[in-house]
């Protein structure tokens, strides 16, 4: 390792890195066929050195991002020797530290002189991986295998050559051909970020590259030490709550987390977090893990490369058994939707030390998939409700919360569909999808707005499925600032009667006509709302944002101030 | 004798390009008048009829001017400052919200303090009106008329300058859309109209309210502007034509444009691309990669046989679909300043020192270091002769910036620093061309690289190094590329309709139908811009996808196959595109094909000035030598005594060997130690790399094989 350090040339690894994840993240975009992939962007593309440490991501959904290096650590030691030049290996084995077992990964080694220097690997949600139900959420899971197809890392294609015989094995196991089409699109992703890497390496040298990575993880580390030496020292605690565990009416389970800041160090430390539930509610080491990181990012300064200096000063302590780490074999599909009430534990114990950084709460996931006939096409239709479920962010100081952001996990990497192509793929038509008016918490600076959802549902014997939470326990606010409204989802049925599906349900045939109807409502308040900026607030009120009401009930505004 | 000029407006200078057939062309420059654009065009005007000879008052001078091209900043710039119209909307009930929330994106997603953008319509300004159309366009609720009274009362009150109408479905069925419309016009026939299906009738409701807001948004202003501006113009005399640049690379009627006020979004830049394939002719290729480098921004294209178009554009985070030229700008440019991040790495830009107070060395006031000063320090621009000699450089200011910002931080000599900052301003454009060649399934190597822009040939051996190009094109017209390049536009324009259906099943006769009213609708607009018939051509393109994807890919049909209904040869088409562009294809696998859209473009051909081409006066270039000077050399991280060419007195088939500089008034060219440079017959500077002579099919001898010079596409 004696290569001169170049101060320039590190820039120009450390802007090459990040371009070649945004080419694979491209590749990605354009090539899946499954929505949730193209459309919704659920994947992230990764750069990893021989070791699997980290050089660069490009996290659409951060929650899957940041179990990508862990894994590619573990694949590493479980082949040793045994890894070749045109080796491609698949993963999603939540139990060898994979986050979600929809979440299937490509791992793929960088060989340069013969020697293992670099990984590439992308990992996306896919449409289906098996198991009980299709699409892979099963509120009635408590084990594994009546979820998915357990892939622990495995070779399907060895020096070059496609293993049909394990390629045919595990898409045996799995519903829909597009599955095989979008593993193939992870894997040309992976061959993308390569060429460009082996580029690199080629117009450098491996001595160079060698050096000068440690550099940038050294420079990174710096940049977040620097930033959690700005929290003061001490320990913090916070807790978050998850509500129904999709198996036991009224179940309540709380995130507890003591937070121990030391100069340039930070512990998480959720050791006194309620232990796993006998449901599928159960988070997995990685998913969880990742859940604190990119909490932790949206208080620092947004401009450190993400790469393994970047996670060295960090440290978390999830004892296993726990129901953010849950012992083999039990179900965990819910996991990754563990983050918000994650994040609101961090949030709430960090506020009075970072009360300029922290946010008051986002509000919760509550999402449904509908599945069902078009009878006008005679064709089958999947559809995750995206718009439906993307509420408001919370406030901060200084900040309005983000309208219609959606859940802290994805932080506005995830879109709605576009309406009227919501209405060719599905045979639904919708009547309603704005801004709801008050759901924000009040504050001097607010919440994020929430959105309301209601279409009508135009397929016989239609198949819903809900996973989520925040029905009843809305965004909190902070400093005075004011809670958010709830969600829900109703189901209004022709006949006139109402169904109220529970938070992780399934329902079975829902009949056309019936009227969907859904709030994600808004994130918590920051700051006493009676400071608001008056001119701000006629304005909102004006725009229909805010009612009267609801002005001169939470803000304060006096009947004079209102004409 | 026809006198032509190319009019391009710019934040800082009004660039000019006067040409006439046979003649080299001229290059002019006006100071900018942001409030008035029209007043830097009469001032050009006036300077080019006293340069005349004999020289000429502008009254006598503007009634010679056959024709004018003009693009315009004042939409861009309206959207980009957010000093757009007052308009309203009306829209279905129940989805008033969808331009404001746009799909629920936040850009930046570990930035908390990353705000929404204001939407282009307030929200009381958007009505929500009963009536609804399903998915095949058929009515479900009539519209509520009295409820699109009500809201125009609303409107009238508020005093609003503009009204868009997009409704729900309304590209299968644009009735309830008329309908309003209708009412629009009678109640407020002063206000600019935007009706979405009109713009673009094709399926993506988000798409389509947004580029339908943006029209009204901009439709005012450029209204007014062009008032100005034509007024002005028949004020000096001028009776000949007047032409607008489009985002799109083409060129339309000002009567047009001032209708769909949106397609001049991307106006200003439109011009390059299609300069581009102008000047690789000689040299018998059809591709190039064009860039232009200006003081804060730089900006990639590529074009093969003509630009290449995207039908998703985005301007200040609103989405804009109509079809404009695919070019990719990031923030780096002159004025880029360089800074030291947390982790004491060196970046540079997107901040940028602007033209006031610009770079140190400006003497201006500025004192952080920006690119240009790196480039003094580098000894790339000569102090005394930046624009001519018109501005001295402070070359001690340069240097003071650069010493206290980067290399003191980072323990670096001066000339070590303002190396490190040129290299990653390179690096930086070098990703910027990424964006455009390798996203887009070109590899860059394989195309002639332009670079535009007064410092962008500063930069282009360095861009050309990283991405392994090994031949470049600089124009003597280089620093008004996109000027000329309007004179190089044919008048264009684009026809969509949403037309969903399996590619084997097709409704052949309501296909034709369809695209013979969208050709009818051009012959309409090409006869009215005087084109003849012979000069009409009308080019049919499908978005199609494997059924089930959600992106389409776009490519164009030959009419004589839909004639035929040869569903086999579109297939075949469609799957070559699709491999080019993601490097794979589901022919074998026999996937189902669905199409989208359809479109057709109507192109109608404008006369182009004819280019002379020069006289071959052999390789020898030592006259045009003009002095010597030291110059950063990055293959040896040396400085080098190196000779200065006046690029003025270069002519074609004079070979200079790398590292050399050659200086034109309004560009510099560094050719490094890896690049030669031969004068082609254009008069343009091909730098090939060291060896690669074969690259250059004009300038090392009298006799080209070419084509003589003009652009279609």
């Amino acid at each position: 390792m004696s290569a001169k350090i170049d101060p320039i040339l590190l820039s120009v690894y450390a802007r090459t890195f990040k371009s070649i994840t945004d080419e694979m993240s491209i590749s990605m975009e354009q090539t899946t066929r499954s929505p949730i992939l193209c459309e919704a962007k659920d994947y992230v593309t990764g750069l990893y050195d021989g070791e699997g440490n980290m050089l660069e991501q490009t996290e659409n959904l951060p929650i899957l991002a940041f179990s990508l290096a862990p894994v590619c650590k573990y694949i590493r030691q479980y082949f040793g020797d045994d890894l070749h030049p045109g080796d491609v290996i698949f993963h999603n084995d939540v139990f060898s530290l994979g986050n979600q077992n929809n979440d299937v990964a490509v791992y793929k080694p960088i060989f340069h002189g013969g020697q293992l220097v670099a990984w590439t690997a992308v990992k996306g949600h896919q449409a289906d991986i098996g198991g009980n139900v299709r699409g892979g959420y099963n509120p009635n899971a408590v084990e594994v295998w009546q979820e998915a197809l357990r892939i622990p890392p495995v070779k399907v294609v060895e020096k070059g050559k496609l293993r049909k015989d394990v390629w045919n094995l595990i898409f045996a196991n799995i519903r829909l051909d597009i599955v095989q089409h979008d593993m193939k699109a992870e894997m040309g992703a992976c061959t993308v970020g390569e060429r460009r890497l082996l580029e690199l390496l080629d117009k450098y040298g491996l001595e160079s590259y060698e050096a000068h990575k440690q550099a940038l993880f050294e420079a990174t580390r710096k940049m977040m030490e620097a930033e959690i030496a700005k929290i003061p020292n001490g320990k913090y605690s916070g807790e978050g709550y998850i509500y129904y565990d999709g198996r036991h009416e009224g179940s309540k389970f709380t995130i507890r987390v003591d937070i121990e800041v030391k100069d340039k160090h930070i512990k998480f430390d959720y050791s006194r977090t309620d232990a796993q539930t006998n449901g599928f509610v159960n988070g997995t080491f990685t998913s969880s893990a990742s859940a604190t990181i990119l909490t932790l990012l949206q208080m620092v300064n947004p401009d450190i490369p993400h790469n393994e200096g970047m996670v060295q000063p960090i440290e978390i302590v999830i004892p296993e058994g726990t129901v953010l780490n849950a012992a083999y074999p039990k179900a965990t599909t819910f996991g990754n939707h563990l983050c918000p009430p994650n994040a609101d534990a961090i949030q709430r114990a960090l506020s009075a030390v970072m009360p300029d950084r922290v946010t008051a709460g986002w509000n919760n996931l509550l999402c449904s998939l509908t599945t069902g006939t078009d009878p006008e096409r005679a064709e089958q239709y999947v559809d995750i409700g995206f718009m439906g479920l993307k509420g408001g962010s919370g406030a901060m100081l200084g900040m309005d919360g983000y309208d219609h952001i959606g859940m802290i996990d994805a932080s506005g990497g995830v879109l709605d569909q576009d309406y009227e192509m919501f209405e060719q793929q599905t045979p639904h038509r919708l009547l309603k999808h704005e801004l709801l008016a008050d759901s924000a918490g009040a504050g001097e600076w607010r919440g994020g707005l929430g959105v309301e959802t209601i279409f009508e549902i135009g397929s016989e014997d239609t198949q819903l499925v809900t996973f989520g939470d925040g029905d009843f326990e809305p965004a909190f606010g902070l400093f005075g600032g004011k809670d958010a409204g709830l969600n829900f989802i109703r189901l209004h049925y022709p006949d006139g009667s109402t169904v109220v599906p529970k938070n992780k349900d399934l329902i079975t045939g829902v009949p056309k006509g019936t009227v969907y109807h859904q709030v994600a409502s808004g994130g918590g308040g920051y700051g006493d709302p009676k400071k608001r900026d008056r001119k701000v607030l006629a304005e909102e009120i004006r725009n229909g944002v805010i009612s009267k009401e609801a002005a001169m009930r939470d803000y304060g505004m006096s009947e004079t101030e209102l004409q | 004798m026809a006198l032509k000029i190319g009019i391009d407006v710019g934040g800082t200078f009004t660039d000019f390009v006067v040409t006439r057939d046979g003649e080299e062309p001229a290059i002019f420059k006006s100071l900018s008048t942001p409030s008035d654009p029209s007043i830097a065009v009469v001032n050009g005007l006036t300077d080019i009829a006293a340069a005349q000879n004999p020289p000429m008052s502008l009254e006598a001078f503007a009634p010679t001017i056959d024709t004018i091209v003009h693009g315009t900043t004042v939409t861009t710039n309206a959207t980009l400052t957010h000093t757009g119209a007052k308009s309203a909307l009306l829209t279905t009930e129940g989805v008033r919200d969808a331009l404001e929330m746009r799909r629920g994106i936040r850009e930046e997603q570990y930035n908390n303090r990353y705000a929404n953008v204001k939407p282009l319509v307030p929200r009381y300004l958007r009505a929500g009106i009963k009536g609804r159309l399903d998915r095949a366009g058929r009515e479900v609720a009539p519209l509520d008329l009295a409820q699109v009274r009500e809201a125009i009362a609303l409107f009238k009150q508020e005093n609003v300058s503009a009204v868009s109408i997009c409704f729900m479905n309304s590209f299968a069925n644009p009735a309830h859309e008329q309908a309003a419309a209708e009412i629009v016009k009678k109640e407020m026939p002063g206000a600019y109209l935007s009706v979405s299906t009109d713009l673009l009738p094709s399926i993506r409701f988000y798409e389509r309210i947004s580029t339908t807001a943006l029209n009204s948004y901009v439709g005012p202003k450029l209204n007014h502007y062009l008032d100005q501006l034509v007024g002005r113009l028949k004020g000096i005399g001028f009776k000949g034509l007047l032409l607008i640049m489009q985002s799109n690379g083409g060129v339309i009627s000002p009567q047009l444009a001032r209708e769909k006020a949106a397609l001049t979004l991307l106006s200003g830049p439109a011009g390059g691309p299609g300069a581009g394939l102008f000047y690789v002719r000689p040299h018998g290729q059809d591709k190039c990669i064009t860039t232009d480098m200006g003081g804060t921004s730089f900006e990639a294209s590529v074009a093969v046989g003509s630009p290449m178009i995207k039908n998703d554009g985005e301007i200040a985070r609103h989405k804009i679909a109509l079809p404009m030229l695919d070019i990719h700008t990031i923030g780096a440019g002159g004025g880029s300043i360089g800074w030291l991040d947390e982790g004491g790495l060196l970046r540079m830009g997107p901040q940028s020192a602007g033209a006031d107070p610009g770079p140190a060395c400006y003497g201006k006031g500025g004192t952080l270091p920006a690119t240009t000063d790196a480039n003094v320090v580098l000894g790339y621009l000569d102090p005394n002769y930046f624009a001519g000699g018109r501005m001295k450089l402070d070359v001690a200011a340069a240097r003071q910036a650069i010493e206290t910002h980067i290399a003191k931080p980072m323990g670096l000599s001066i000339e070590e620093a303002a190396a490190g900052m040129y290299r990653v301003a390179c690096n930086n454009m070098a990703q910027g061309v990424r964006e455009v060649t390798i996203k887009r399934g070109f590899d860059p190597r394989e195309f002639p690289f332009i670079p535009a822009g007064g410092a962008g040939p500063i930069h282009s051996c360095l861009i050309c190094e990283e991405l392994e190009i090994p031949f470049q094109i600089v124009p003597r017209e280089s620093s008004v590329l996109c000027a000329f390049g309007m004179l190089m536009s044919e008048l264009k324009h684009d026809f969509v309709r949403t037309f969903v259906a399996r590619l084997e099943a097709i409704d052949w006769p309501r296909l034709t139908k369809m695209l013979d009213e969208m050709s009818a609708e051009g012959t309409r607009q090409l006869t009215e811009e005087r084109i003849p018939e012979a000069r009409r051509r009308h080019d049919i393109k499908f978005d199609c996808r494997y059924i089930k994807q959600y992106h389409e890919v776009s490519f164009l049909v030959p009419r004589a196959l839909i004639d035929k209904r040869d569903v086999a040869a579109i297939a075949r088409l469609f799957h070559d595109e699709h491999n080019r562009l993601y490097g794979y294809s589901l022919e074998q696998e026999n996937a189902p094909i669905e199409v989208i859209n359809v479109r057709v473009q109507s192109v109608g051909i404008t006369d182009k000035p004819s280019y002379r081409e020069e006289d071959w006066a052999g390789a020898d270039a030592e006259k045009a030598i003009k002095g010597r000077r030291n110059v950063y050399i990055p293959e040896t991280k040396t400085f080098r005594e190196v000779p200065v060419y006046d690029g003025h007195r270069m002519r074609h088939g004079n070979r200079i060997e790398g590292p050399a500089m050659i200086e034109q008034e309004t560009t510099a060219i560094f050719v490094s130690d890896s690049f030669d440079c031969v004068v082609d017959a254009l008069g343009s500077f091909a730098l090939f790399r060291k060896g690669r002579e074969d690259l250059c099919r004009s300038g090392f001898s009298p006799t080209t094989a070419t084509e003589p010079s003009t652009v279609s596409g």
